[in-house]
């Protein structure tokens, strides 16, 4: 049985307060530290929110280079497992040369779009 | 960096009891003193890899007789792969010093675990703001604040591996782009294999390698963040523990990179300037031209460079080396340095893979 609220939930609401109602009130010797717990639980919340996301935007950007339909039905263990696998393809051909004279292009944009997908977890701020 | 900052866990207990006692003698010992007092001022960040602590030195007699304000730099909780000990960090000091560049005086290393247990030195205490977003808060660009820190690297970068005193940094690269892509590939092992940004970073640096010019002795994390500035004017430049022997545009690479514009990425020295600032100024002590291309090609090792010792970070806490949450969230910056590597190779995309070497060797020929 899933408790409520869930671990995303308490995650959330844990972040929102701790930014609107203690960071406010943080000496300042301790405000470097504070900031730092309250980025790391941002980062867990938006991770346990849209890792699936990610996940799929990333097997979009590799579908850009091998063309595989990006399978909506995957979720979870599995996802990542396809996404890891594309990956790895993508790190021995760029490894062999594959890329050196042609489908650079085609190879930034998929770069840039994985970033991008795992940006938007760790630092969306920086997606500019 | 000389700024106390709450990440810092509260001190070892590096000077106290018999510690001091020990420090207070082997100075006295050093400095041919009678009498030398310890009095400890409180931490100083930049500790995630050194331990800074700020101390006044009381010295009856000898050639230091007298009151120092000074930093105590020690060997922090461990060491990463691209740093050198603290006694390298000393004779580099040294060496930067005697060349006329505004580093903090050493005064005294040692290497005897008696003392303190870890390898440590001592320097002058350099005043000045030194946070990055401090530092690039300013309105107006900075650009006299650019050109002479372009004129610091380039007295720096006066020092080849022949300068006498430097044995201790080992032999100087024949090839600093190989060695740099050798290393990289240690770093980075397996990740290399399951990341495909790093994949191809790493396949660029080795595509378009240049062939070997001039070696000189680098500070390799010559950046902002790691000097002071006080009244809008340099006071030091510190954190020397990445220092060798590399090609020197490594150094202007590094300064320039976007990971360091902090507040201003319009800035690109630095956040603080214009490049031209500072290649002028660098060029009117180093003795030699600034070659962009071969800036390029170590922007892009700067990168990965950081991207590396990132990833390391985040593996010494996650492996649990060393608990901080400071490690754990400077694991988590990857995607943040990576983007920023696809954003320069996408601004150089003119010159990418073969003409960025064919270009270096003309303008080095």
């Amino acid at each position: 049985m899933r408790a409520n609220p869930d671990a995303r939930g308490l995650l959330e609401i844990a972040a929102t307060t701790f930014r609107a109602d203690v960071l406010p009130h943080v000496a300042p010797e301790a405000r470097f530290a504070a900031l730092m717990v309250a980025n790391a639980l941002e980062i867990a919340e938006r991770e346990l929110k849209g890792l699936d996301a990610a996940g799929h935007s990333m097997l979009g950007a590799l579908s850009l280079l091998y063309g595989e339909d990006a399978d909506d039905a995957l979720s979870g263990e599995d996802l990542r497992k396809r996404v890891e696998a594309l990956q790895h393809r993508l790190c021995i051909e760029i490894a062999a040369g594959d890329f050196d004279n042609e489908g650079q292009d085609v190879l930034m944009d998929s770069l840039e779009a994985i970033v991008e997908a795992r940006l938007g977890i760790s630092n969306p701020k920086a997606l500019g | 960096m000389h700024v106390v900052k709450a990440s810092d866990q509260s001190p070892p207990s590096l000077l106290s009891g018999d510690n001091r006692v020990r420090l207070e003698q082997w100075l006295a010992a050093q400095a041919d003193a009678s009498r030398v007092t310890v009095t400890e001022d409180g931490r100083l960040g930049g500790g995630a890899i050194s331990l800074n602590l700020a101390v006044t030195l009381d010295v009856d007699g000898g050639p230091l007789t007298g009151r120092h304000a000074c930093v105590l730099r020690a060997e922090g909780g461990g060491r990463i792969s691209a740093s050198i000990g603290k006694l390298r960090e000393f004779v580099v000091l040294r060496a930067a010093f005697a060349a006329g560049v505004m580093a903090p005086e050493p005064l005294l290393g040692c290497d005897d675990p008696a003392v303190l247990g870890h390898d440590f030195y001592i320097m002058r205490r350099a005043e000045g703001l030194g946070a990055g977003h401090a530092v690039t808060r300013s309105e107006v660009a900075q650009p006299e604040l650019a050109r002479e820190l372009g004129r610091q690297l380039g007295l720096l970068h006066r020092i080849t591996p022949e300068t006498e005193g430097l044995d201790r940094l080992g032999e100087a690269p024949d090839c600093p782009a190989q060695e740099t892509l050798a290393q990289f590939r240690r770093w980075f092992g397996e990740l290399a294999r399951r990341d495909p940004v790093i994949a191809w970073g790493l396949r660029w640096l080795e595509v378009n390698a240049p062939l070997p010019g001039a070696v000189v002795l680098c500070h390799r994390d010559f950046r902002t963040g790691n000097y002071l500035v006080k009244d809008g004017a340099l006071t030091a430049i510190l954190d020397w523990e990445f220092s060798g022997f590399s090609d020197p545009m490594e150094d202007l690479g590094w300064f320039c990179a976007r990971s360091w514009r902090f507040r201003r990425p319009d800035r690109e020295a630095g956040g603080i300037a214009d490049r031209a600032d500072f290649y002028a100024g660098y060029e009117e002590t180093s003795g030699r031209r600034v070659d962009p291309a071969r800036v390029a090609y170590w922007e892009t090792a700067a990168y990965l460079r950081w991207a590396a010792i990132a990833v390391e970070q985040g593996l010494r806490h996650s492996s649990g080396a060393e608990r901080s949450l400071e490690l754990a969230l400077t694991g988590r910056m990857l995607p943040e340095i990576e983007m920023d590597m696809l954003r320069h190779l996408r601004a150089i995309g003119g010159m990418a893979v073969d003409s960025v070497a064919s270009g270096a060797v003309e303008k080095v020929a």
